[in-house]
């Protein structure tokens, strides 16, 4: 399988620069679903966009023509279809998402007001459950076929099935219905008018909001991880290197390293992969614990028929997704051995 | 293959959910589908087994109802991933060169997008709202990994014995797809059938909860059950019949579909059963 020998550096140049080709193409094909889906509504567009509008709020006849006028020159409907294409990519690229229909601001504005706390929820929460969940999982590996294993399998696979927001609403209604030891979401009180800030008083609050939010988030993810560790490391433990290694009389904590670090690696392809879409895949314990982020926002663009919003915060996501894509790739290709030496393609 | 536990108790469970969906609605004698059917908000009691919500829904006329449509979506949403699945990758695996490359390309890149961003992102613009057209739009989406899946499958039997004796002897390309390639994989693909139907019910739940699946005044499914009460604040309020019984019903459908992938997987591959 391998290819010519060349230089050290050429098939990882090859294989990264093969890689960003595909992505920018996933992004080319994203930015035609998005440009196209809402000429795809049938009628005019606009007229229909409108209506969309009126139902959802009364506005004054001047707005209404406002809007119309704001809306024609935001789709640029009288210009041929690939110059309004065109015209659609550099004005994202420029960053001009459009001006919300319910905010009456800017679209990147109300997205990057929100982002930083999705963030703050989502990446702690999935490093942690990474952490566990592979840890879970090799301990269930190495036991493979006794009760530990047996016990450990039996929650993960129902943890991997239980719907993430489904396991929110249990432990919101649990902890802070039930038994009152946490707040009924929010992302701070607002009852008592602290604003966002590095204070104690502010933090303090933050943190007991964010307690249940974080727990339902890894609790949920822990499940996916330990399977997939327990899979790879199973899979390594039954290979020939370990039964080779075995034999030769190597001590069993040396081949677990072995096997550890052999499995590790495609958990951390995961891991990097998963930052992009654990966005869209926790959107919604947002909306349950009433938490101020993007899957929030999403919530409501799409109940408000906001459309620009709604587009903004898919180009944001999905670029997110491909630029974590590309880091994985990097990554990949520096720890992967048979990437650097082109014997072979993810 | 009933030697097996997970196999026995998932298939089961199956069974009577699908038993309680078909046959539930009829037998149920207090059917009531429509809004104000008792006091709102009353906990399980005799006359409503399992409660009412905020609109006086009768929790358990819907639950009923609501499995059958899940089971519905869950249906259609795996043929159509099943289909073009099982087309584009075996087309992929099995002609490879240009057209492999090709139909790749366009797999992964839909690989590549996640598939519930992908569905809110098409759901929230054509706002068709019916089951029929949630389970599309999650077929549609959902198959990419199944292609894979199959193009590799595909791509290791070509090379084997009784794949090149079908070439010479003359037969046609689709042929020995589903003559000679495809009947090898049925394990393989009755697995896939499980994780998709699991898959499918999970994307509507989650479609709907976001307001992007079905149309919540007109159809009950799990998902729109779920949305009703985190819409109608059941949480907040302590109403739990509202939302527990349907996501342990929802629980209840995609653990066993996992568990009997899974068991499928270990009866044709001993190798995974390993301590025993």
């Amino acid at each position: 399988m391998s290819r010519e020998e060349r230089k050290p550096l050429n098939p990882m140049l090859i294989y990264l620069l093969r890689r960003m080709c595909f992505l920018l193409a996933t992004f080319f094909v994203f930015m035609i679903i998005i440009f196209s889906l809402p000429r795809m509504i049938p009628g005019n567009p606009l007229a229909i966009l409108l209506r969309d509008i009126l139902n959802r709020m009364t506005l004054q006849p001047e707005t209404i023509k406002e809007i119309e006028r704001k809306l024609f020159e935001q789709y640029g409907l009288d210009k041929p279809v690939y110059i309004q294409f065109v015209d659609f990519v550099s004005r994202i690229f420029k960053g001009d998402l459009g001006i919300s229909f319910y905010f009456r601001i800017p679209v990147a504005e109300v997205i990057f007001s929100r982002i930083p706390w999705t963030l703050m929820l989502l990446v702690p929460s999935t490093i942690v459950s990474w952490i566990i969940g592979n840890f879970l999982g090799a301990i269930a590996a190495y036991k493979r076929g006794k009760a530990t294993d047996n016990i450990l399998m039996s929650i993960f696979l129902t943890l991997s099935q239980v719907p993430y927001y489904w396991l929110a609403m249990i432990l919101l209604f649990i902890f802070a219905v039930r038994y009152e030891i946490f707040p009924l979401g929010g992302t701070w009180d607002t009852s008592r008018f602290i604003t966002p800030s590095l204070t104690l008083e502010f933090i303090t609050d933050y943190l007991a909001h964010y307690i249940l939010p974080f727990a339902s988030i890894v609790l949920s993810a822990i499940g996916g991880w330990a399977i997939g560790m327990r899979v790879m490391a199973i899979y390594e433990l039954g290979s020939d290197y370990v039964v080779y290694s075995d034999s030769l009389g190597l001590k069993d904590s040396k081949i677990l390293e072995y096997v550890f670090r052999n499995s590790i690696l495609p958990q951390i392809t995961g891991l990097a992969l998963n930052f992009g879409s654990v966005v869209g895949g926790q959107l919604l314990t947002e909306l349950v614990f009433n938490y101020r982020g993007m899957g929030r926002i999403l919530y409501d663009s799409i109940n408000k028929l906001d459309y620009p919003l709604i587009e903004g915060i898919f180009i944001i996501l999905i670029s997110t997704l491909l630029i974590a894509n590309l880091i994985v790739d990097f990554i990949y290709a520096y720890l992967d051995p048979r990437v650097r030496t082109g014997y072979a393609e993810a | 293959m009933f030697k097996i536990k997970k196999f026995t108790f998932s298939i089961s469970v199956l069974v009577v959910v699908i038993l309680v969906a078909l046959v539930g609605p009829p037998l149920y004698p207090k059917l009531n589908l429509s809004l104000y059917a008792g006091t709102p908000d009353t906990p399980p009691s005799n006359e409503f087994p399992l409660g009412t919500d905020r609109n006086g829904r009768d929790i358990l006329s819907h639950l009923l109802i609501g499995i059958r449509t899940s089971l519905y979506v869950g249906v259609i949403a795996t043929i159509i991933a099943l289909t073009i699945g099982i087309l584009v990758g075996s087309f992929a695996g099995f002609k490879g060169g240009v057209i492999d490359e090709i139909l790749m390309m366009i797999t992964n890149i839909i690989y590549t997008l996640p598939a519930i961003l992908l569905m809110i992102l098409i759901a929230s613009y054509l706002k068709e709202r019916s089951p029929l057209f949630v389970s599309i739009v999650i077929g549609v989406t959902s198959w990419p990994w199944l292609a894979r899946a199959v193009r590799a499958q595909i791509m290791s039997l070509k090379e084997r014995e009784f794949v090149q004796m079908s070439k010479m002897s003359g037969l046609k390309g689709y042929e020995i797809i589903f003559k000679d390639l495809l009947p090898n994989m049925a394990s393989y693909i009755f697995m896939s059938v499980a994780l998709l139907l699991s898959i499918s019910m999970l994307a509507e739940a989650g479609l709907s909860m976001i307001g992007a699946g079905i149309d919540p005044s007109t159809e009950s499914s799990l998902g729109v059950m779920l949305q009703r009460a985190q819409q109608g604040e059941a949480i907040r309020l302590g109403r739990w019949w509202c939302f527990v019984p349907p996501g342990i019903v929802l629980v209840l459908i995609t653990t066993s579909l996992l568990m009997l992938s899974t068991s499928i997987d270990e009866y044709f591959n001993p190798r995974l059963r390993g301590g025993k």
